[in-house]
């Protein structure tokens, strides 16, 4: 009797076991998967300093909202999550534990700001949650995979846009010297480094005066820069301090030659940094990879069409702004790596579609200039084109240059 | 007039009533609202501090955000291996977390100390603007000190060994518990504990002096409060305070760079104790409750260009016009007309 209770409890337990084994693994499915939608989430700052940016955030979900509305990825809606940092570094990580631990996100995608996207790298690593196209043009985004395989950046490195500039000023002006007015943080220093290399021995940075993000004057910087003698100004600055800097240097009366990074290139921060400080605009240098909505060449092509299209039905805010763009030329290089990460897409399968891009037809991104990676190459935008600010606005000059690294 | 027995009573359940529901709230919450809740102690040690010194002293601080930073700072120095060197000692990543506290808030009361003397000088708007001043530099200093502070990078925590359960989880007691959770108890440990501490020290001759100050220096100089001695010490304790903060804050955020203490973070203090009402320190929760979940509300109401700081600045004008006087103003309102009935009239 008691042999067969114990060969009993034995069955019934092998049975349980066995049960146990054999039920399909519903772990297999990553977080924020389901049979209809894809969840992910990012931090933009929608208020603070930074405020300009939020339209990183509204034109990646309107674009969700498009793909959406035409069936999704591979059958499943697309709901992007994005929530406020004020561009303040404690409160990306706060809500990107948020996204990642309460609302589950399958990936975070598109978090604005160096500072912001370094200080949540290490915890999505851990968690082995893809940190998808950091919003930054830090090298180390795209430098650092081996210790960080699940982060990949998006934009063109600030080094090798300062490399550009460097290598014109070359071109244009020999033994030009050069003032920089800068953030006084590592996205300001990259561009510097970039400057320096691009302008190799011939040139000469001769000044520089960093500012801080919490101030809200450029003036004094400008002076002492002003002073120093230099022809050429590089105003490496976000849009609000970018327009604060136009405007000194109106002031004062000085007119160099204006470079001012892509981040502050928007057409309608130029137009307001113009209206405020007379001609010292004009003539301005930059570089460029997106279809500028400004640009009049856009109007009646497909992509600029589709832009206009999207944001009519879902964006808001102003239909001008080129981080717009940005933001749906993003959204739509994730789209279509998630479209290749898997029928059931696994956090897994994205990071390996993500690094093997190939996108020749971005309908958001320039003519000739591709969405590539490779394992071991992780800077997907890798190109960009000069462009001169003339009459109201951007006209692209010279051929599509290389911005690698 | 001594408070009678039943006062005390009460006193004493609502705080043993209070301590008991932090402890099981965890068990309610998920994991992350732990976190989030977490944030609301380490504000309230901040507002307990902030109100010592605003609240009871008559000093106006726009510059807490700065304490903060000094004691998170601190706290990630000797956490993480920045070749601090001290005494002969470098310090190399051997230090835990919860032993930085203590110190961070020492080194922050010291600061706020030195800074006090030269602000004996000063009152009123003088003070603010001396204070906020401190605040606007201090991110400029920390990106100067680049080898110490890890300039605007900062210092990243996460995964330090000596940080509990390296931010995943940890086992305390034998419970394994996630890092959420662990931060909620530590943080609403150490904020119970200094609750008590701001409370007992001023009940007695140390409240009685600073609000004698608050009301009117020269009376309380006549009554032989030594001005210099309080009000220095106001500020020393009030630093202290901040400091604590600011280590649970790195603690909690894992991530300390110039970015993450803004001004905006001693304007946010002060509009803290303002709502949780000058002058009491229990109803203080309800400030650094505002502070933690009004931005989370105003982004959730509307995400549409401009609206969240526009919802923001409504609710809190509309929370001025409510509760002028704050949580605490309110609570005094009613509760005080019932609990005089419990003194005996003689």
């Amino acid at each position: 009797m008691k042999a067969r209770l114990i060969s009993c409890v034995c069955v019934t337990a092998i049975t349980v076991v066995a049960g146990a084994q054999a039920r399909p693994d519903r772990g297999a499915a990553d977080p924020g998967v389901t049979a209809s939608t894809i969840t992910i989430g990012g931090t933009v700052p929608l208020t603070g300093v930074a405020a300009a940016y939020a339209s990183v955030g509204r034109g990646a979900d309107a674009y969700f909202k498009y793909v959406n509305a035409r069936g999704g990825v591979n059958g499943r809606k697309i709901e992007y999550k994005f929530l406020d940092d004020a561009y303040n570094p404690a409160n990306t990580v706060q809500e990107t534990r948020k996204l990642v631990q309460e609302e589950k996100v399958f990936a975070i995608f598109n978090s604005l700001g160096t500072e912001h996207n370094l200080a949540i790298r290490p915890f999505l690593n851990a968690s082995k949650v893809p940190q998808v196209f950091a919003a930054s043009g830090a090298t180390t985004f795209g430098a650092d995979y081996k210790q960080y395989p699940w982060t990949i950046g998006y934009l063109p490195s600030y080094v090798a846009e300062g490399v550009i500039y460097g290598k014109h000023l070359l071109k244009t002006r020999p033994g030009a010297r050069v003032a920089v007015v800068y953030q006084n943080d590592d996205y300001g220093k990259d561009l510097i480094a970039g400057l320096k290399k691009g302008l190799g021995s011939s040139g000469k940075i001769v000044a520089q005066e960093g500012y801080e993000v919490t101030s809200t004057d450029v003036s004094s910087q400008i002076s002492k820069l002003k002073s120093s003698g230099a022809k050429i100004l590089l105003i490496a600055a976000t849009p609000a301090h970018a327009i604060r800097a136009y405007i000194a240097v109106n002031k004062i009366g000085w007119k160099p030659q204006i470079v001012i990074n892509q981040v502050a290139a928007a057409t309608n921060t130029m137009k307001i940094a113009a209206l405020s400080s007379g001609k010292v605009a004009e003539g301005s240098i930059s570089i460029n990879f997106l279809k500028d909505p400004a640009d009049p060449r856009w109007r009646n092509d497909k992509g600029g069409k589709l832009y206009r299209q999207i944001f009519k039905q879902y964006g808001s805010g102003d239909v001008n702004d080129v981080y717009n763009v940005y933001a749906m030329a993003a959204a739509h290089t994730l789209v279509g790596a998630l479209k290749r990460a898997g029928k059931t897409p696994t956090r897994d399968g994205l990071i390996k579609a993500l690094t093997t891009l190939n996108e020749t037809n971005n309908p958001f991104i320039l003519p000739g200039i591709k969405v590539s990676t490779k394992p071991n190459d992780r800077f997907p935008i890798k190109q960009a084109q000069l462009q001169q600010w003339k009459q109201g606005r951007w006209v692209p000059f010279g051929p599509i240059l290389n911005a690698r690294g | 007039m001594k408070a009678p027995l039943a006062l005390w009573a009460i006193r004493v359940a609502l705080f043993a009533g209070a301590v008991t529901a932090l402890a099981f709230l965890p068990r309610l919450l998920g994991t992350f609202r732990a976190s989030q809740f977490a944030l609301v102690a380490i504000y309230f040690v901040a507002l307990l501090g902030l109100n010592v010194l605003t609240g009871y002293n008559g000093q106006i601080s726009l510059g807490h955000g700065a304490f903060m930073a000094i004691g998170g700072y601190t706290t990630a120095i000797l956490m993480s291996d920045q070749g601090l060197e001290l005494a002969g000692h470098t310090f190399a990543s051997d230090m835990r977390d919860i032993y930085t506290i203590p110190i961070a808030g020492l080194v922050a009361g010291a600061a706020g100390i030195a800074f006090g003397i030269p602000a004996l000088r000063l009152s009123g708007l003088y003070l603010a603007l001396a204070t906020f001043a401190v605040a606007v530099a201090l991110p400029s200093v920390l990106k100067k000190a680049e080898t110490l502070t890890g300039g605007s990078s900062g210092i990243n925590l996460f995964g330090v060994p000596r940080l509990t359960g390296l931010g995943v989880e940890t086992t305390v007691l034998g419970h394994t518990i996630s890092f959420n959770d662990w931060l909620y108890y530590l943080s609403w440990t150490v904020a119970v504990v200094l609750f008590a501490a701001a409370w007992l020290l001023l009940q007695g001759r140390f409240g009685r002096a600073l609000r004698a100050i608050r009301d009117s220096e020269l009376a309380a100089a006549a009554s032989g409060v030594s001005l210099a001695t309080y009000k220095t010490l106001a500020f020393g304790i009030s630093a202290f305070y901040a400091g604590v903060a600011g280590s649970l804050f790195a603690v909690h955020t894992t991530f300390v760079n110039p970015d993450t203490f803004p001004i905006t973070l001693s304007i946010f203090l002060l509009v803290g104790v303002v709502v949780g009402g000058l002058g009491s320190l229990s109803t203080l929760v309800f400030g650094a409750a505002f502070i933690v979940f009004l931005p989370d509300v105003a982004q959730r109401i509307s995400k549409s260009p401009g609206a969240p700081a526009m919802i923001y600045a409504a609710v809190l004008i509309a929370a001025m016009f409510v509760l002028p006087t704050g949580v605490g103003g309110l609570v005094r309102r009613f509760v005080s007309p019932l609990t005089t009935r419990l003194y005996t009239r003689s």
